[in-house]
This record gives structure tokens, sequence and C-alpha cells, in this order.
């Protein structure tokens, strides 16, 4: 048997379905009375449609269904900690911090804090300590730097559940 | 059976604390919800359990329903998600094509050509797209429509059409591809 064109397969639906106007329907019956192949297709389609249509009953629930709901209702449905709309909140929120934070030093703000805590310069050391006391190394930039990289981390983990996860869980749900 | 001005009222009496009320929504509905929980998880239990869930949750949320589409449309897409969260759970069972042809083989003999016939057709049905079965399915369940189909997957409802007719090729596709193959068999 040749191959239909869609439109041909399309009309077959139609025709059973009961969806064609009078003159168009008078016309496939004429052309259905010369081509075997359509009619065999026709009859292919019929065979289906008739399948679906006893196939659509409703099925019947157990009989306690209702009492099941009614008693489940004072249950609390579990609700998502993190809704999409808060976490898209966030997330723009670790984005405008690390923008400005990488704004702020590429002006060379933290440039200048490169310092020592020390502890010997504390009014509190000759009086308690008496022995030799250490230092403390501290550079601003590199905390800048490693706050920016923990909020980008942040801002990854919060991509991924608000809009990739959802987006993808969705997606699949219809099988796209 | 209740109009939909009924229900509303209905719907506002639960929402002032009628909760006893929800169960004449429930029985009303309940076979719907259940048969699209089926239609999705193809098992009974976890059909009762997923409808019974999308009828808490929408007993919840209730309050969020606007009335600008019928209460039925609302609830059924509540029980579709709350039935695909399900399924996501449910890890599927693996039936190979091998199998199923051998358990059609051993049964031929008893059944009759309509008979064989439905057995192709099921068997074709599990070979389509999970989005075109549902949508086939569900569209051939009684009294839902294409636009309530397509509200209930919340697709467009063009795409609903493509789908429910694309199902419909594939499978006379599938029958006379698996008939022509028991033919050659005998």
């Amino acid at each position: 048997m040749n191959k239909l064109s869609p439109a041909k397969e399309e009309e077959l639906l139609r025709y059973l379905d009961g969806e064609l106007e009078t003159s168009h329907k008078i016309k496939l019956e004429a052309e259905l009375q010369g081509a075997a192949d359509l009619k065999e297709r026709l009859e292919e389609l019929r065979v289906i449609r008739s399948f679906l249509t006893s196939k659509a009953t409703l099925e019947t629930p157990p009989k306690t269904f209702t009492q099941k709901v009614m008693a489940g209702l004072d249950t609390q449905p579990v609700k998502s900690v993190f809704s999409p709309r808060k976490g898209l909140l966030l997330l723009m929120g670790v984005i405008i911090a690390s923008v400005l934070a990488l704004m702020l030093l590429s002006n060379g703000v933290f440039d200048q804090t490169n310092t020592s805590l020390l502890v010997d310069t504390t009014p509190i050391k000759n009086k308690w300590i008496q022995e030799t006391t250490f230092s403390i190394p501290f550079n601003g930039k590199i905390l800048v730097n490693g706050i920016i990289f923990l909020n980008l981390a942040l801002a990854l983990v919060l991509l991924d559940r608000t809009v990739l996860r959802p987006l993808f869980q969705k997606r699949s749900s219809v099988g796209y | 059976m209740i109009t939909t001005e009924e229900e509303y009222i209905l719907i506002n009496r639960i929402l002032a604390g009628e909760k006893q009320l929800y169960a004449t929504l429930v029985d009303k509905y309940k076979s719907y919800a259940y048969t699209i929980a089926m239609k999705i998880l193809e098992n009974r239990s976890d059909a009762e359990e997923a409808a019974q869930d999308g009828f808490i949750k929408a007993f919840h949320y209730l309050k969020s329903f606007n009335r600008q589409a019928k209460f039925s449309t609302w609830l059924y897409r509540i029980v579709f998600n709350t039935a695909i969260s399900y399924k996501r759970k449910v890890k599927p069972a693996f039936q190979s094509i091998e199998t199923s042809i051998i358990e059609y083989s051993e049964r031929a003999d008893h059944q009759t050509e309509q008979d064989d016939k439905k057995i192709f057709i099921v068997k074709a049905m599990n070979r389509l797209n999970e989005a075109d079965r549902l949508a086939i399915q569900l569209f051939y369940i009684k009294e839902f429509n294409m636009e309530e189909v397509a509200e209930m997957m919340g697709q467009n409802i063009n795409t609903i059409k493509v789908r429910i007719h694309r199902a419909r090729l594939r499978l006379a596709d599938e029958l006379k591809g698996l008939l022509k193959q028991e033919a050659l068999t005998l």
C-alpha cells in the first residue's frame, strides 16, 4: 500500500469523527469507491477508533474512597519550603551582591586591606599577657574573592533548584 | 446532579467552614479523578492514593480556585499533576517486546479475531510516547473534550489535537505491522 499524504490521513480521521461537511464527505466517499489503499487505511483507522471508544469507560474507585479523602482533609499537603518565587528573588539578590563585590574589587577598594592583626598592640597585652604574642595576616582581597566564589556557588544551586530542575521535570512529565 | 451555580454555593459553604460538604464534590468527581490517575499510573492502589491526594490538595487550595474555569477542570489538573508526581516516584515495570509477543502467541488459539486486535492495540498503545498516550486516553474518557484535556495537561489545544491525531495514525500503523508480522508467522 502506498503511503497516504498527511492531509489525506487527516481527512480520513475527520471523516470518521463526522467532522467533514456534506459536500466534502460525498467527494471522499466517491474517492473511496475506487481506491483500495484509501479504503484499507480507513478500515484500520476505524478499528482504532472503535477500540478507543470502547475503552472510554470510567473506572470505579473503591467504596471507601470518599471516606478516606474526608479523613485526610486535616493533614496538610507537604509544601515546598523553597518556592520558585522566593528562590528567584534570592538568586537575584545573590547575583546583585556578587556583581557589587566584583565592581568594588576591580576598583581596588580592597587593595589597602593587607594587614596583620597584631595581638601585641592591644591594650591588654602588658597587663595580662606576658609571653610573646603572634600576628594573624589579613588580606581583604582574598576574603572578598572567597565570598564572591561562595556566592557564585550558591547562585548555581539556586539556579538549579528554582529554574532548571522544575523546567526539566515539567518537560519530562509531558514527554517532549 | 448539581449545577455549576450550586457547585459555587457549595464551595462557598465549604470555605466558610462546612468541610463535611466536600464529600458531595468528592462523590461527584471521584470516578473521573480515579480514571485519570489510572490512565497515568496503570495501577489501582497507586491511582487510588494519587486521586485521594489530589482531592486533599484541592481542598487545601480551594481558596485559590478563581472560578474562571470549571471546578472539575481545575480539580482534574491537580489530580493529573499529582499522579504525574507519583509516577516519577514509582519505578516503571519493564516488559520486553519479545515477552509480550510470546504471551500473545500462547493465547492466540483461544482468542477471537477481535480480541486479538484488542491485544495488539493495547501493545501498540504502550509503545506510544507518554504524552501522546495520555492525550489520547484522556480524550476518549467520556465527556472530556479537547479543551479540557489541554487544560488538564497544561498544553495548547492545537498541541493536544496534533498528539491525538498522531497517536491514532501511529496506532493504525502499529496494528497493521503487528498483524502482518502475525500472518507471516502462521
